[in-house]
């Protein structure tokens, strides 16, 4: 097939919203938080090496991201948690022949039920 | 033939994808009980202090939840990157390379989460 | 008197080895007529050096397949007042992911390679519906009548313009070929498993369902790409927990 042997052109291609239905969001919002998830996952194992070193360097540690931009990418995180987790139950599911005519649906749902629980943590991460 | 570039076997991708597929559901549980645990009931606006984290880790089956947390998201986070990977149709030498990395990759952030586990637990 | 529009028709042209432009035409459109016809009246009166494949104008052959306000589309039954309306702007460009020969005409030559890999036959006789029986939905046809049906994929390539994935793995095999593939079923060719379960078969596929959205026909890909995945995640799960048989070594 024709595709522009220019790889940054064809990761670009992957997130052009122009002409996309519902699904190609589905898809572009899997991509998207699994990197962000796996940049997280890695990021996240080396700091909690804090833990090992005592009480002192992990509470340190916890006054650092009370920081108001790394509090947002922690709700980030939760976000991207809900958001890659249902989609992906989503397409597990479908996979196996289960609810393939509703997949639209189905997407529109856990998009509801992420903003959800996305509210209830924010709201205990900056209000209570 | 040492100098060949590995050709993906027939069956493999089937493999790879239902390992994803099972750890995925797994993975989901687990990380909501260890977010509600760990970014919603901590005193410290959801997070846990440095004792709180300790005195949870005394209970057995903490660590074995978190273990098994650990393998699943660790297996789950580089087969998806690998499909990624594999969306890009990288040459089969560099495929080859990039599966050693995340063999490597993965076995060691398992060993070095499995330590960490054991090092938490054993401070209470 | 038929309604009149006044529309303006921008159409990406390119010539092999030219930067590709845009050419706008101002034009009346009756809004209940195809975007096709509005193509054909720019050929006919305004440029004939417009290039653009064109065949049955009815849904049948697959070949006026083209993008329209960024939109796969078969434009022959594509009514202009779905696409536009009154005083306004519709913009025709050629499918994504096939090479351009000329303007809005691409070359189809590794779709139809891909589908005859797959064996699938666009004309499918009484006895091919018996084979694939199992794998189709069930349908009106009595399989005992001796009938020639067409199979219900035109090879438009619609939906290989629409995949994201087709855009940016090129040995993808892509929906049209793994639909087809799952038409002809996998019991008519033992290989096909492999190549449908392959790096380049069903687990590229992401879920987008971008093919079963511009589908004009009743192919519906993405489920029959899910079928096939369910089917081999079910020859993986049998070859795990069946036994093995002996293999008899001849001396």
């Amino acid at each position: 097939m024709n595709t522009n042997p220019n790889i940054f052109t064809r990761i670009l291609s992957w997130f052009d919203p122009r002409g996309k239905t519902l699904g190609t969001y589905g898809f572009m919002l899997n991509r998207i938080t699994a990197l962000g998830l796996t940049l997280y996952l890695f990021l996240h194992l080396i700091v909690l090496g804090t833990l090992a070193q005592g009480p002192d360097a992990y509470d340190n540690f916890l006054k650092l991201i009370e920081n108001p931009i790394l509090k947002f990418g922690e709700l980030l995180v939760v976000a991207a948690v809900f958001l890659h987790g249902l989609n992906g139950i989503r397409i597990g599911l479908n996979s196996f022949g289960i609810a393939v005519p509703r997949q639209r649906e189905f997407f529109i749902g856990v998009v509801v039920l992420s903003l959800i629980a996305i509210a209830f943590f924010g709201w205990r991460m900056y209000f209570a | 033939m040492i100098n060949t570039p590995s050709v993906p076997k027939p069956g493999e991708s089937t493999t790879l994808w239902l390992i994803k597929l099972l750890t995925g559901p797994i993975l989901l549980v687990v990380a909501l009980i260890h977010m509600a645990v760990n970014h919603y009931i901590g005193s410290i606006g959801g997070l846990l202090s440095h004792a709180e984290v300790v005195a949870y880790y005394q209970s057995w089956y903490i660590p074995v939840m978190e273990a098994i947390f650990l393998t699943t998201v660790i297996a789950h986070a580089l087969i998806g990157v690998r499909g990624i990977i594999l969306d890009l149709k990288p040459a089969p030498a560099l495929l080859r390379i990039l599966d050693w990395i995340f063999v490597v990759v993965g076995v060691g952030f398992v060993i070095y989460g499995m330590w960490l586990l054991a090092a938490v637990a054993a401070l209470g | 008197m038929a309604e009149q529009w006044n529309i303006t028709l921008v159409i990406r042209r390119q010539k092999q080895g030219q930067q590709p432009y845009d050419q706008e035409f101002k034009m009346e459109a009756n809004p209940d007529e195809n975007v096709i016809d509005l193509v054909e009246r720019v050929w006919a009166f305004h440029d004939k050096t417009l290039n653009y494949a064109h065949a049955c104008h009815h849904s049948t052959c697959g070949a006026c397949g083209m993008r329209v306000n960024n939109v796969e589309k078969l434009t022959c039954i594509t009514p202009v007042r779905s696409v536009v309306s009154n005083g306004g702007t519709l913009r025709v460009d050629p499918m994504r992911n096939f090479p351009v020969i000329s303007d809005l005409a691409v070359d189809m030559g590794e779709l139809y390679r891909r589908m005859e890999l797959v064996g699938h036959h666009p004309v499918n006789s009484d006895r091919q519906e018996a084979i694939q029986k199992e794998f189709r939905p069930a349908g009106p046809a009595d399989p005992g009548e001796d009938f020639i049906r067409l199979s219900d994929c035109i090879e438009c390539g619609l939906c290989m313009s629409a995949c994201p994935i087709v855009g940016s793995t090129p040995d993808y095999l892509g929906p049209a070929p793994l639909a087809g593939a799952h038409q002809a079923g996998l019991a008519s060719n033992p290989k096909l498993l492999d190549i449908v379960g392959g790096t380049d078969g069903v687990w590229r596929c992401h879920s987008a369902y971008e093919c079963t959205a511009v589908c004009p026909s009743n192919v519906d890909p993405g489920w029959r790409i899910m079928e096939l995945r369910r089917m081999l995640i079910g020859e993986k799960l049998k070859s795990w927990f069946s036994p093995r048989k002996s293999v008899e070594v001849s001396k």
